[in-house]
């Protein structure tokens, strides 16, 4: 086969395959396909963040015209799901049914379910909803960490703490590292949660297929596990679940975690049971989607930073609590992130860091964009820039200094997998800021029409790493298979297709499986196809997050490719490759030292952003944003450019305006008009997308994982810029006027 | 139950529906066109933006029985045939189409925009999206391909 870039290979942005259905309105999305046949399910949420069930009757609830059932958890086999721990009931009952590893009579979340209504309507769906009737013997609500930490009450008496995930790094001396310190950085850092808003929420529908298995369609990240988690609450074998991702609107770790997967295939099996052949659908509002799935973890971090006069790093200390909410879903792996990420992207000789998830009764926290990253990469840089302007000394040669490179020891005392490039990523970016703007900015939409005067200018930079893939000795995988098509005497195949279950969120990771295929067949990108996330046709990918889809479908990829490629010379056809990549394995961290090698590849980062903070009324306009990434290869620039785009502004969201509120275990402002993300109008001014090219050693053709990385240093970016406009820090956000004019006028 | 007949992107649909049903949910379900969607169902995203006579109108906050008479286009009534309108390649062309779930909404507000600002300035683009939310494209793509396509019908 050539080893020419086919036309569409990697390198170019030809039109997504999937884009002409998005524009056009034909794509279908979860709530799109729903038969008309369909029965429509309604979930009960408990409405108690903390709260024993006493009595719960469904009689009314199925009297009611149109209501076919009610599912409680006493129809749920094995009541316990989870991510990474079995630590949720499926739905909340009065006494503990079905095997269960966690008590199930207990709400510990406001949006613990306790029903599910099935019924001809949703109309009909919801009147059921209303009619159960359920008692609670109120228990008192953890509210937040600070509440939690005394243990006083436990929202999982069976972990017996409610700090139930403890991580530690004890790296050198940390009494000689204080004592070599001339400067010494100490701050505590309040960080906010975050709301996913996909803008499609969550929906679904589940029916029995022509092979008798449990169906399921919805959008998610991992097909795979969503099946596992069916089949493990379900007590089947994973063979009788089949699940199939429609078009997916968005998810950013949102829809890493079950949210209707389950009881739409409780519901599908009942209804089989009775003998009613027909799919059931339900799909979420907005409010119940804002409700009833995991956020970016509120945390509260202390950190201090040492450094000689000259800038060298001394020693490292952090605390890092985050706030678990009633459930783990990820967050000890979000904890083991931010764990490492805490100090920054520096050699640290010295460090002391002790991290804790703590369970409460508030809203889970879990996956979403940069996993941990962004809490621990906002009180890393931000110390960092505190160090630079304690000492007088430029921001990027403090970093040049101090950065991680080729040989370093990471702050786990193991060694950096090669291709470390982040000294080139802090320079280009350096470079960048440099020059002027490429074209004019955009006028901005004038909410606040600024004095002159009143208006001062500032610029911040921040750099970073992200992990690729999974961490910490998880059995890291991805499958793909590969068919070639041609007649008997072609020297080379006519056709390819990529049989792979890596979700499409938006990504684009569909159309990088159809380049990477091309690219590794040689078969021009027009004849490959591909067949996508459906648990019957394709293995098993791993999840759409870590920032690894890319180069582990890559590697899965063209190591499916060599495998057609050999049965095509002998003469197979279709010549049919199928290959399970597995990555080198990483470690847990030793639980007293935290030494080990958790990730086996990471990609590097920096951002340059200038702002203008108008100090009479606190608003902050960001002009220009240099984000600078070393992808590896790019295997379709247009979508990495977008990739950095889209993180940009999420993140500008997370520092300048987005504040969920959560009191007392409830979410108080569930609704876009309330919460408030960018808008067209909102967002920075000028982003510039730099983007180098040096391989990854052990990615496909080089690529490294990219698409949480430009999320991951804006935050502590903006507020250095804010810093160097105003004089004042700001150790919390979103940075909303007021806020904002606060912290000028108390300076 | 009330008795109307819809006229969506030029065809006139019989409809038995509540009269207390919003257009979105009639256009999805009892038209069957399910190119617009919801994303919120009061008015804050704009991803059920359909045009009434022309005006972009979030379709998830108008009651259906008020659009009988008026003349409702939806994204399934932009292409020509097969010939996508310049609003739908310049999104796909520059890369606006990410997850894809704001798009429709996005583009019908956009085609409003354009009919009656054809030569719109990048604040007036601005302005006329205001009331579409993205989450995944950071917006600048969006941005490109309607003041590109602007030029091209131009």
């Amino acid at each position: 086969m050539t080893n020419e870039t086919p036309v569409g290979g990697l390198g170019h942005s030809p039109i997504r395959f999937d884009g002409e259905a998005k524009v056009t309105g034909a794509a279908r999305y979860p709530a799109d396909s729903v038969p008309l046949s369909a029965l429509h399910a309604k979930v009960v949420f408990s409405n108690q963040p903390h709260a024993r069930m006493t009595s719960l009757s469904i009689d009314a609830a199925e009297a009611i015209e149109g209501v076919l059932f009610v599912l409680t958890a006493a129809d749920v086999p094995v009541n316990e799901y989870g991510l990474t721990m079995f630590d949720q009931p499926v739905m909340i009952g009065v006494r503990d049914t079905g095997r269960s590893a966690v008590p199930a009579d207990v709400s510990r979340w406001e949006a613990d379910k306790i029903a599910v209504v099935v019924a001809e309507t949703a109309a009909a769906a919801q009147a059921g909803a209303a009619a159960i009737e359920v008692t609670w013997e109120q228990l008192p609500i953890v509210a937040d960490v600070a509440t939690a930490r005394s243990d006083d009450v436990l929202v999982h008496p069976e972990a017996g703490s409610n700090s139930y995930h403890n991580l530690k790094i004890r790296k050198g001396d940390i009494e000689a590292g204080w004592n070599s310190a001339d400067v010494v950085i100490e701050g505590t850092y309040e960080l906010p949660y975050q709301e996913h808003a996909y803008l499609q929420v969550e929906a679904g529908t589940a029916w029995i297929d022509d092979k008798g298995r449990i169906t399921v369609e919805t959008g998610g990240q991992w097909t795979h596990e969503d099946r596992e988690q069916i089949a493990h609450a379900l007590d089947l074998p994973e063979e009788s679940v089949r699940v199939i991702y429609a078009a997916i609107g968005g998810a950013f770790g949102g829809k890493e975690d079950m949210t209707l997967q389950i009881v739409l295939a409780l519901a599908a099996k009942r209804l089989h049971t009775e003998g009613i052949d027909r799919p059931v659908h339900c799909a979420w509002s907005r409010e119940e989607s804002i409700v009833g799935h995991h956020k970016r973890h509120r945390a509260t971090i202390h950190a201090k930073l040492g450094a000689t006069a000259d800038g060298m790093i001394t020693a490292v200390e952090a605390d890092v609590w985050l706030d678990a909410g009633a459930y783990n879903y990820t967050s000890n792996k979000v904890l083991g992130n931010a764990h490492l990420s805490v100090g920054g992207a520096y050699e640290i000789p010295n460090a002391r860091i002790d991290s804790h998830a703590v369970y409460t009764n508030a809203v889970p926290g879990g996956a979403f964009r940069g996993f941990g990253g962004p809490q621990g990469a906002f009180v890393a840089e931000t110390q960092m820039n505190k160090l630079a302007a304690a000492l007088d000394m430029d921001p990027v040669e403090l970093r040049r200094q101090n950065t991680l490179r080729d040989g370093s020891e990471g702050i786990s005392m193991a060694l950096l997998p090669a291709g470390v490039t982040l000294p080139q990523v802090i320079d280009a970016c350096a470079h960048a800021a440099s020059e002027p703007v490429e074209a004019a900015p955009f006028a901005p939409i004038a909410s606040l029409p600024a004095d002159d005067r009143s208006v001062v200018h500032g610029r911040g930079f921040a750099a970073g790493y992200k992990n690729v893939g999974f961490s910490f000795g998880f059995p890291e995988r991805c499958e793909a298979e590969i068919h070639l098509h041609g007649d008997a005497g072609d020297d080379a195949p006519t056709a390819a297709e990529v049989f792979h279950s890596g979700a499409e969120v938006g990504q684009g990771m569909h159309q990088a499986c159809l380049q990477m295929t091309a690219q590794a067949t040689g078969v021009p990108l027009d004849s490959v196809s591909g067949t996508f996330s459906d648990t019957a046709h394709t293995g098993d990918s791993g999840s759409a997050s870590a920032s690894r889809l890319s180069w582990m479908a890559g590697n899965s990829i063209l190591g499916a490719a060599e495998e057609a490629e050999k049965a095509w010379r002998d003469g197979q056809r279709p010549a049919i490759g199928k290959f399970r990549f597995t990555p080198p394995p990483t470690e847990t961290l030793d639980p007293e030292t935290g030494a080990g090698q958790p990730n086996f590849a990471y990609g590097y980062m920096a951002q340059s952003v200038d702002v203008s903070v108008d100090v009479e009324t606190g608003h902050i306009r960001v002009d220009r944003v240099i984000s600078t990434h070393d992808v590896g290869r790019a295997i379709n620039p247009q979508l990495v450019k977008g990739q950095v785009e889209g993180a940009v502004v999420q993140a500008h969201g997370y520092v300048m305006s987005e504040n969920l509120v959560v009191e007392d275990g409830r979410i108080k402002n569930p609704r876009l008009s309330q919460y408030l993300i960018p808008g067209i109008g909102d967002v920075p001014e000028h982003v510039e997308s730099v983007i180098l090219e040096l391989a990854d050693p052990l990615g496909p053709w080089g690529v490294r994982g990219m698409a949480e990385m430009p999320y991951i240093t804006y935050a502590p970016a903006v507020v250095a810029a804010v810093h160097d406009a105003t004089g004042v820090w700001f150790d919390e956000f979103p940075l909303t006027p007021s806020r904002v004019l606060a912290g000028i006028r108390s300076s | 139950m009330h008795q109307m007949n819809l006229e969506v992107n030029g065809v006139s649909y019989p409809v038995v529906a509540d009269a207390s049903r919003n257009l979105l949910s009639v256009i999805r379900t009892e038209v069957g066109l399910t190119g617009t969607k919801e994303g919120c169902d009061d008015c804050e995203c704009g991803a059920c933006m359909v045009l009434l006579d022309g005006q972009p109108v979030n379709s998830c906050s108008y009651l259906a029985a008020q659009a009988e008479g008026r003349a409702i286009t939806t994204i399934e009534g932009l292409a020509e045939g097969d010939e996508l309108h310049p609003i739908q390649a310049k999104m796909l062309e520059l890369g606006g189409v990410q997850c894809g779930f704001c798009t429709p909404g996005m583009i019908m507000s956009a085609h409003a925009l354009l009919e009656r600002t054809p030569q719109p300035s990048e604040e007036e683009i601005r302005i006329g999206l205001s009331g579409n939310l993205c989450r995944c494209t950071g917006y600048a793509k969006i941005l490109a391909a309607v003041g590109e396509a602007a030029v091209e019908i131009r």
